[in-house]
């Protein structure tokens, strides 16, 4: 964490939900996600069909796979969906990937691929350490990324605010997904 | 790039006793209303006043508006936007009223800025005019010679001046600021007022110099520590005669860092190492500085910023690790990525770190030079963790990239190390016995000797057969 136990913000500050749909996100079934973000999966997963990232020992992140009855076409209800499900912990037994009840309070998409995920804050010193940073940060990059046609780079907001770091990871521009990261 | 643009248009807001007042706004082709409520406006009909061509898309219900080249995307219902590319955050909220998109006037003017217009005059009779200026946009920007706020939007040379954690550009032609300024590490915000910039400080940095650049043109100050910061404060080593490596044990004061579960401290273990290893590093004729001697906070800018000062010829910086999966246990190393997915910041990078025009050498040339730099800071990180290997009882994880702020704009290779999990509790116990503290300082700093071996061996001429 930095000094004081409170992640950097920028003064930000998210006032309420907004959304612009992403142009070229398309809706149900109309194109299948890919397995694995930045377009090196190869198998067509299901509309209905979502993937999950979540931390393991190997501090690699692990995929899980999950159905939901219905996933919305529009870009920021289907990340709070896909977010929502991984935010509620893995089925398979991993680890979850934010060390607190984290929530999705906004979700915010430009045109240029760019998704703005607004979470709520952490308690004081409740992220610490490199690796928490990574699980935290990149599970969701990939998970929104796998998910979502369209979307290529996710910033993280919390409590509204632009976060600098906090501590180690540079969460004050949007994140590229980061495949290697994923276990094989 | 200055706008010769003397467009000036009058606008008369008609406050009356009714609910119902409209903005009467002039403009060169004649008079206009604009649909209005209280302190609330149209924004659409604002907009469309100034020659933006507003768009709405139905699926997302937000507004694109286009005006030279310049871009402000919002969305009924909240008080965010992107401008340029870019997220902020807009005074109020914008909202549907009566079926008109109304805004504040500070709302309308956030949005109208960036596109060269302002509202002027009183909230009672406000007026809608060109800026006429150039629009300033501030920028902080770590480059491998140092921080540096980059002023863009003019080609003016702004008459300098300073006090106490401010510095002040005066600039003779009309300026306007076409976003706010960053509060980011060194940069504590700022604002315009008569034609003066006013750029805070963080306390403790100082401009060390500044230049112009053009195309496209722009104003840099470089930023730097002012001598007075725990991480410009001599640690340990005296004058350098040979190699010189900046160790940077992680967090400190506040900042402590992971905890291990018998309470543990990540900035107690990396000063005890970073310790370590100096004297290590020291024996082996290394001159070697810390980042702080001491338990104190250093913010994470100046930890580098003191590698780049002292033209090190490494960076490392030691952590402790923790992660949400209990087991997870042995040593990571990682160093800056580079993403090639992300052209565009790249391309921004070495625009802004070129000392010159960015043609297209000087992108060459410094791509060429970042490269270097990373296949190196990769070497190291691959020596680093090779060592940690050896140790008995650590598992590898392997060399990882990732964006870490401490290795934001190291000039020297540069790798961030983690020697194990407070996390987990067998680990913690490990780290903090001064045994296994001896075995890691050894690792470490065998590393980082091997690896300035390497470098001088890599940097030497080629033996003429």
């Amino acid at each position: 964490m930095t000094p004081g136990g409170r992640p950097r913000v920028a003064g930000l500050v998210l006032g309420a939900a907004a959304s612009l749909l992403l142009p070229g996100c398309r809706g149900r079934g109309a194109v299948p996600a890919p397995e694995t973000p930045g377009g090196t999966g190869v198998a067509a997963t299901p509309p209905e069909q979502i993937v999950l990232f979540y931390p393991g020992d190997d501090t690699l992140l692990h995929r899980e796979r999950r159905e939901v009855p219905e996933l919305p076409g529009a870009v920021p209800p289907r990340i709070k969906l896909v977010l929502g499900e991984l935010l509620a912990g893995s089925r398979d037994g991993w680890p979850a990937a934010f060390p607190w009840m984290a929530t999705v309070e906004a979700v915010f998409v430009d045109r240029a691929g760019n998704a703005f995920v607004d979470l709520s804050s952490p308690p004081p010193d409740a992220v610490a350490g490199t690796a928490t940073e990574v699980a935290l940060a990149y599970a969701t990059v990939n998970t929104v990324v796998a998910n979502c046609p369209g979307i290529q780079r996710v910033q993280l907001l919390f409590g509204g605010r632009e976060v600098e770091t906090f501590g180690h990871l540079d969460l004050s521009r949007p994140l590229v997904p980061r495949p290697e990261l994923i276990a094989p | 790039m200055t706008r010769q643009r003397v467009l000036s248009i009058a606008a008369v807001l008609v406050l009356a006793a009714v609910p119902l007042v409209a903005l009467t706004v002039n403009t060169p082709k004649g008079a206009a209303e604009v649909f209005a409520r209280g302190d609330l406006i149209d924004l659409i009909e604002l907009l469309r006043l100034t020659g933006a061509d507003v768009q709405f898309a139905p699926a997302a219900g937000s507004y694109n508006a286009l005006l030279d080249a310049h871009e402000a995307q919002f969305t009924p219902g909240g008080n965010l936007a992107v401008i340029d590319g870019k997220l902020v955050s807009l005074p109020g909220p914008v909202r549907t009223l009566e079926g008109h998109v109304v805004g504040s006037l500070a709302t309308a003017g956030a949005l109208l800025a960036p596109l060269g217009w302002s509202l002027r005059g009183t909230a009672a009779a406000p007026e809608l005019v060109a800026s006429g200026g150039d629009r300033l946009e501030v920028a902080r920007v770590a480059s491998p010679t140092g921080t540096l706020a980059v002023v863009r939007g003019t080609a003016q040379r702004p008459r300098l001046g300073s006090a106490p954690g401010i510095v002040t550009l005066t600039f003779a032609g009309p300026v306007t600021l076409g976003a706010p300024v960053p509060v980011e590490a060194e940069l504590l915000g700022g604002d315009l007022r008569e034609g003066t910039l006013t750029l805070r400080l963080a306390p403790g940095i100082e401009v060390a110099s500044t230049y112009p650049l053009d195309d496209p043109p722009r104003f840099v100050l470089k930023l730097e520590s002012s001598g007075t910061t725990a991480a410009s404060a001599p640690a340990t080593g005296e004058a350098r005669t040979g190699p010189l490596v900046v160790l940077d044990p992680g967090h400190g004061g506040e900042d402590q860092g992971a905890k291990g579960p018998a309470g543990e401290l990540e900035k107690d273990i990396t000063l005890a190492l970073a310790r370590l290893v100096a004297g290590r590093l020291q024996a082996a004729g290394v001159t070697a500085r810390l980042t702080r001697d001491g338990d104190e906070g250093v913010p994470l800018a100046d930890r580098t910023a003191l590698a780049n000062r002292l033209r090190a010829d490494a960076f490392v910086s030691i952590h402790a690790n923790a992660s949400p999966a209990r087991g997870a246990k042995g040593a990571e190393t990682y160093f800056m990525n580079v993403d090639a997915s992300d052209p565009q910041a790249a391309q921004s990078a070495a625009r802004e770190n070129a000392s010159a025009p960015a043609d297209t050498v000087q992108l060459i040339l410094w791509d060429l030079a970042h490269v270097a730099n990373i296949t190196a800071s990769s070497r190291l990180a691959r020596g680093l963790q090779g060592r940690l290997d050896a140790l008995q009882g650590i598992r590898d994880r392997g060399v990882k990239q990732a964006p870490f702020v401490v290795l934001t704009g190291a000039t020297a290779p540069a790798a961030l190390v983690e020697v194990g999990f407070l996390s987990n509790p067998d680990e913690a116990a490990r780290l903090t016995g001064r045994a296994s503290q001896d075995e890691l300082a050894d690792a470490l700093s065998e590393a980082i000797v091997g690896f300035l071996r390497t470098a001088e061996v890599a940097t030497e001429p080629s033996p003429t057969p």
